[in-house]
Protein backbone atom coordinates (compact mmCIF):
# COMPACT_ATOMS: atom_id res chain seq x y z
CA UNK A 1 0.00 0.00 0.00
CA UNK A 2 1.12 3.54 -0.74
CA UNK A 3 2.89 4.98 2.31
CA UNK A 4 1.22 8.33 1.67
CA UNK A 5 -2.19 6.82 2.43
CA UNK A 6 -3.44 7.32 5.99
CA UNK A 7 -6.36 5.76 7.83
CA UNK A 8 -7.90 7.64 10.75
CA UNK A 9 -10.51 6.82 13.32
CA UNK A 10 -12.78 9.73 14.18
CA UNK A 11 -14.62 9.37 17.48
CA UNK A 12 -17.70 11.28 18.57
CA UNK A 13 -17.85 11.77 22.34
CA UNK A 14 -20.96 10.25 23.99
CA UNK A 15 -22.18 13.75 24.95
CA UNK A 16 -22.20 15.05 21.37
CA UNK A 17 -25.39 15.47 19.33
CA UNK A 18 -23.56 14.55 16.13
CA UNK A 19 -24.13 11.20 14.49
CA UNK A 20 -21.72 9.14 12.36
CA UNK A 21 -24.15 9.55 9.47
CA UNK A 22 -23.98 13.34 9.68
CA UNK A 23 -20.19 13.34 9.70
CA UNK A 24 -20.08 10.91 6.78
CA UNK A 25 -22.40 13.12 4.73
CA UNK A 26 -20.35 16.19 5.68
CA UNK A 27 -17.14 14.47 4.51
CA UNK A 28 -18.76 13.49 1.23
CA UNK A 29 -19.85 17.08 0.69
CA UNK A 30 -16.33 18.40 1.30
CA UNK A 31 -15.27 16.73 -1.95
CA UNK A 32 -11.77 15.91 -0.70
CA UNK A 33 -10.14 12.79 -2.08
CA UNK A 34 -11.04 10.81 1.05
CA UNK A 35 -13.03 7.61 1.61
CA UNK A 36 -15.34 7.56 4.61
CA UNK A 37 -17.01 4.67 6.45
CA UNK A 38 -19.53 4.97 9.25
CA UNK A 39 -18.89 3.02 12.44
CA UNK A 40 -20.65 2.72 15.81
CA UNK A 41 -18.36 5.31 17.43
CA UNK A 42 -17.89 7.74 14.52
CA UNK A 43 -16.29 7.32 11.13
CA UNK A 44 -13.13 5.96 9.53
CA UNK A 45 -11.37 8.21 7.03
CA UNK A 46 -8.85 7.02 4.48
CA UNK A 47 -6.96 8.85 1.79
CA UNK A 48 -3.75 10.81 1.09
CA UNK A 49 -2.29 12.21 4.33
CA UNK A 50 -2.83 15.85 3.39
CA UNK A 51 -6.43 15.30 2.31
CA UNK A 52 -7.20 13.34 5.50
CA UNK A 53 -5.70 16.12 7.62
CA UNK A 54 -7.71 18.80 5.80
CA UNK A 55 -10.88 16.74 6.20
CA UNK A 56 -10.22 16.10 9.87
CA UNK A 57 -9.67 19.82 10.53
CA UNK A 58 -13.03 20.56 8.94
CA UNK A 59 -14.79 17.74 10.82
CA UNK A 60 -13.33 18.93 14.13
CA UNK A 61 -14.89 22.35 13.60
CA UNK A 62 -18.34 20.72 13.84
CA UNK A 63 -17.83 20.06 17.57
CA UNK A 64 -14.23 20.82 18.55
CA UNK A 65 -14.20 19.42 22.06
CA UNK A 66 -16.28 16.38 21.30
CA UNK A 67 -14.52 15.01 18.22
CA UNK A 68 -11.36 13.01 18.76
CA UNK A 69 -9.15 11.14 16.37
CA UNK A 70 -6.25 8.77 16.10
CA UNK A 71 -4.44 6.92 13.35
CA UNK A 72 -5.40 3.35 12.56
CA UNK A 73 -2.81 0.78 11.50
CA UNK A 74 -5.10 -1.42 9.43
CA UNK A 75 -6.54 -0.03 6.20
CA UNK A 76 -10.29 0.56 5.96
CA UNK A 77 -12.25 -2.66 5.38
CA UNK A 78 -9.17 -4.84 5.89
CA UNK A 79 -10.42 -8.44 6.05
CA UNK A 80 -8.26 -9.17 9.09
CA UNK A 81 -10.17 -6.57 11.11
CA UNK A 82 -13.41 -5.72 9.31
CA UNK A 83 -16.50 -7.10 11.07
CA UNK A 84 -18.15 -7.73 7.70
CA UNK A 85 -15.48 -10.37 7.09
CA UNK A 86 -15.65 -11.67 10.70
CA UNK A 87 -12.30 -10.08 11.51
CA UNK A 88 -11.10 -9.94 15.09
CA UNK A 89 -11.17 -6.68 17.06
CA UNK A 90 -8.60 -7.21 19.82
CA UNK A 91 -8.29 -3.56 20.84
CA UNK A 92 -11.98 -2.89 21.23
CA UNK A 93 -12.04 -3.06 25.06
CA UNK A 94 -9.56 -0.18 25.15
CA UNK A 95 -11.37 1.85 22.51
CA UNK A 96 -14.64 1.41 24.38
CA UNK A 97 -13.15 2.53 27.70
CA UNK A 98 -11.44 5.56 26.18
CA UNK A 99 -14.57 6.45 24.20
CA UNK A 100 -16.58 6.46 27.46
CA UNK A 101 -13.94 8.73 29.03
CA UNK A 102 -14.16 11.29 26.21
CA UNK A 103 -16.96 13.17 28.00
CA UNK A 104 -14.54 13.65 30.92
CA UNK A 105 -11.71 14.79 28.64
CA UNK A 106 -14.15 17.22 27.06
CA UNK A 107 -14.67 18.89 30.45
CA UNK A 108 -10.89 19.16 30.76
CA UNK A 109 -10.59 20.82 27.35
CA UNK A 110 -13.35 23.30 28.19
CA UNK A 111 -11.57 24.12 31.45
CA UNK A 112 -8.27 24.68 29.61
CA UNK A 113 -10.01 26.81 26.96
CA UNK A 114 -11.40 29.10 29.66
CA UNK A 115 -7.93 29.40 31.14
CA UNK A 116 -9.00 28.01 34.49
CA UNK A 117 -6.55 26.27 36.77
CA UNK A 118 -8.34 23.18 38.12
CA UNK A 119 -7.98 22.30 41.81
CA UNK A 120 -5.73 19.31 42.54
CA UNK A 121 -8.05 16.31 42.93
CA UNK A 122 -7.95 14.09 45.97
CA UNK A 123 -5.58 11.19 45.57
CA UNK A 124 -7.34 7.87 45.12
CA UNK A 125 -6.78 5.57 48.06
CA UNK A 126 -7.18 1.88 48.65
CA UNK A 127 -10.20 0.77 50.66
CA UNK A 128 -9.32 0.44 54.38
CA UNK A 129 -9.16 -3.15 55.66
CA UNK A 130 -11.96 -2.58 58.19
CA UNK A 131 -14.31 -1.26 55.49
CA UNK A 132 -13.46 -4.26 53.35
CA UNK A 133 -14.23 -6.58 56.29
CA UNK A 134 -17.59 -4.85 56.77
CA UNK A 135 -18.40 -5.35 53.08
CA UNK A 136 -17.49 -9.02 53.29
CA UNK A 137 -19.65 -9.46 56.38
CA UNK A 138 -22.56 -7.78 54.64
CA UNK A 139 -22.33 -10.07 51.64
CA UNK A 140 -21.65 -13.29 53.52
CA UNK A 141 -22.71 -12.96 57.17
CA UNK B 1 8.53 17.51 19.26
CA UNK B 2 8.10 13.75 19.13
CA UNK B 3 6.19 12.49 22.15
CA UNK B 4 6.12 8.83 23.15
CA UNK B 5 2.76 7.88 24.60
CA UNK B 6 1.89 5.03 26.94
CA UNK B 7 -0.38 3.10 26.33
CA UNK B 8 1.16 3.47 22.87
CA UNK B 9 -2.22 3.10 21.15
CA UNK B 10 -4.16 5.47 23.42
CA UNK B 11 -6.82 7.53 21.67
CA UNK B 12 -6.98 10.17 24.42
CA UNK B 13 -3.22 10.77 24.51
CA UNK B 14 -2.80 10.64 20.73
CA UNK B 15 -5.51 13.25 20.29
CA UNK B 16 -4.31 15.54 23.09
CA UNK B 17 -0.68 15.47 21.91
CA UNK B 18 -1.75 16.34 18.37
CA UNK B 19 -4.20 18.97 19.58
CA UNK B 20 -1.47 20.76 21.51
CA UNK B 21 0.84 20.83 18.48
CA UNK B 22 3.23 17.90 18.88
CA UNK B 23 3.80 14.64 17.05
CA UNK B 24 2.65 11.54 18.94
CA UNK B 25 4.84 8.46 18.46
CA UNK B 26 2.19 5.80 18.36
CA UNK B 27 2.04 2.07 17.90
CA UNK B 28 -0.48 2.44 15.09
CA UNK B 29 1.95 4.32 12.89
CA UNK B 30 4.67 1.73 13.50
CA UNK B 31 2.31 -1.15 12.82
CA UNK B 32 0.96 0.46 9.69
CA UNK B 33 4.11 -0.38 7.71
CA UNK B 34 4.04 -3.95 8.94
CA UNK B 35 0.41 -4.72 8.28
CA UNK B 36 0.48 -3.23 4.81
CA UNK B 37 3.66 -5.03 3.72
CA UNK B 38 3.34 -8.40 2.03
CA UNK B 39 6.11 -9.94 4.07
CA UNK B 40 3.94 -10.74 7.08
CA UNK B 41 1.05 -13.11 6.57
CA UNK B 42 -1.06 -12.55 9.69
CA UNK B 43 0.17 -9.34 11.31
CA UNK B 44 0.68 -8.25 14.00
CA UNK B 45 0.72 -11.75 15.46
CA UNK B 46 3.86 -12.69 13.51
CA UNK B 47 7.20 -10.98 13.41
CA UNK B 48 9.90 -11.14 10.79
CA UNK B 49 13.46 -12.32 11.34
CA UNK B 50 14.53 -8.69 11.20
CA UNK B 51 12.11 -7.82 14.03
CA UNK B 52 13.59 -10.52 16.25
CA UNK B 53 17.07 -9.07 15.70
CA UNK B 54 15.82 -5.55 16.39
CA UNK B 55 14.07 -6.74 19.57
CA UNK B 56 17.37 -8.05 20.93
CA UNK B 57 18.61 -4.49 21.15
CA UNK B 58 15.90 -3.70 23.71
CA UNK B 59 15.40 -6.99 25.57
CA UNK B 60 17.73 -9.86 26.41
CA UNK B 61 17.46 -13.28 24.81
CA UNK B 62 15.93 -14.70 28.01
CA UNK B 63 12.97 -12.30 27.78
CA UNK B 64 9.84 -14.04 26.41
CA UNK B 65 9.59 -13.80 22.63
CA UNK B 66 6.21 -12.06 22.82
CA UNK B 67 7.71 -9.19 24.79
CA UNK B 68 10.77 -9.03 22.56
CA UNK B 69 8.57 -8.97 19.48
CA UNK B 70 6.53 -6.09 20.90
CA UNK B 71 9.69 -4.24 21.88
CA UNK B 72 10.97 -4.56 18.31
CA UNK B 73 8.08 -2.23 17.45
CA UNK B 74 8.17 0.01 20.55
CA UNK B 75 11.99 0.25 20.64
CA UNK B 76 12.59 2.48 17.60
CA UNK B 77 9.79 4.77 18.85
CA UNK B 78 11.49 5.07 22.24
CA UNK B 79 14.79 5.90 20.50
CA UNK B 80 13.04 8.70 18.61
CA UNK B 81 11.18 10.10 21.64
CA UNK B 82 12.03 13.60 22.82
CA UNK B 83 9.52 13.45 25.69
CA UNK B 84 6.96 10.98 27.01
CA UNK B 85 3.54 10.85 28.63
CA UNK B 86 2.49 7.79 30.64
CA UNK B 87 -1.09 7.05 31.59
CA UNK B 88 -1.16 4.59 34.46
CA UNK B 89 -3.93 2.69 36.16
CA UNK B 90 -5.50 1.37 32.95
CA UNK B 91 -8.24 -1.24 33.27
CA UNK B 92 -7.04 -4.84 33.01
CA UNK B 93 -8.98 -5.28 29.76
CA UNK B 94 -6.39 -3.14 27.94
CA UNK B 95 -4.15 -6.09 27.27
CA UNK B 96 -2.64 -9.34 28.42
CA UNK B 97 0.21 -9.88 30.89
CA UNK B 98 2.61 -9.79 27.92
CA UNK B 99 1.40 -6.29 27.05
CA UNK B 100 1.74 -5.22 30.68
CA UNK B 101 5.29 -6.52 31.00
CA UNK B 102 6.23 -4.93 27.67
CA UNK B 103 4.82 -1.63 28.88
CA UNK B 104 6.84 -1.86 32.09
CA UNK B 105 10.03 -2.57 30.16
CA UNK B 106 9.24 0.19 27.66
CA UNK B 107 8.73 2.69 30.50
CA UNK B 108 12.08 1.69 31.95
CA UNK B 109 13.75 2.23 28.57
CA UNK B 110 12.18 5.68 28.27
CA UNK B 111 13.30 6.61 31.80
CA UNK B 112 16.84 5.50 30.96
CA UNK B 113 16.86 7.99 28.07
CA UNK B 114 16.41 10.86 30.59
CA UNK B 115 13.80 12.65 28.49
CA UNK B 116 11.06 14.75 30.18
CA UNK B 117 8.25 12.46 31.36
CA UNK B 118 4.72 13.20 32.54
CA UNK B 119 3.04 10.43 34.55
CA UNK B 120 -0.73 10.51 34.94
CA UNK B 121 -3.62 8.26 35.90
CA UNK B 122 -6.67 7.50 33.78
CA UNK B 123 -9.30 9.96 35.02
CA UNK B 124 -12.16 8.49 37.02
CA UNK B 125 -14.19 11.70 37.39
CA UNK B 126 -14.54 15.23 36.04
CA UNK B 127 -12.14 16.75 38.55
CA UNK B 128 -9.39 14.31 37.67
CA UNK B 129 -10.00 14.77 33.94
CA UNK B 130 -9.65 18.56 34.25
CA UNK B 131 -6.43 18.11 36.14
CA UNK B 132 -5.15 15.60 33.58
CA UNK B 133 -5.84 17.79 30.53
CA UNK B 134 -4.35 20.82 32.31
CA UNK B 135 -1.18 18.90 33.17
CA UNK B 136 -0.82 17.56 29.62
CA UNK B 137 -1.22 21.07 28.21
CA UNK B 138 1.27 22.58 30.63
CA UNK B 139 3.77 19.78 29.96
CA UNK B 140 3.51 20.03 26.17
CA UNK B 141 3.64 23.82 26.12
CA UNK B 142 6.67 23.71 28.37
CA UNK B 143 8.53 21.63 25.80
CA UNK B 144 8.36 24.24 23.05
Amino acid sequence: MDSNIETRLVFIAPTSDLTPDRIARFVHNLGNDVSVKETCYGVVLQGPKEAVKRTLDEVRKMDPNRIYSKIRAFPMGDIRRCRAHHGSRPGFAQLEKEWKDLCLVEQGLICVEKGEIPPTPKKRQKIPVNDLKKLIDEVSP
Amino acid sequence: MKIFIMPPNSLILFDLVERFGHEPLSLMKALRDRVTSNEIEAPPLNVTVEDVKKGLKYAGIEVPSGIRGRLAIYGPLIDEAEAAIFMEDAPYSFGCVGCQRTNELAKLLVRKRKVPILSLDYPANEEEAKDMVYKVKEFLEGLK
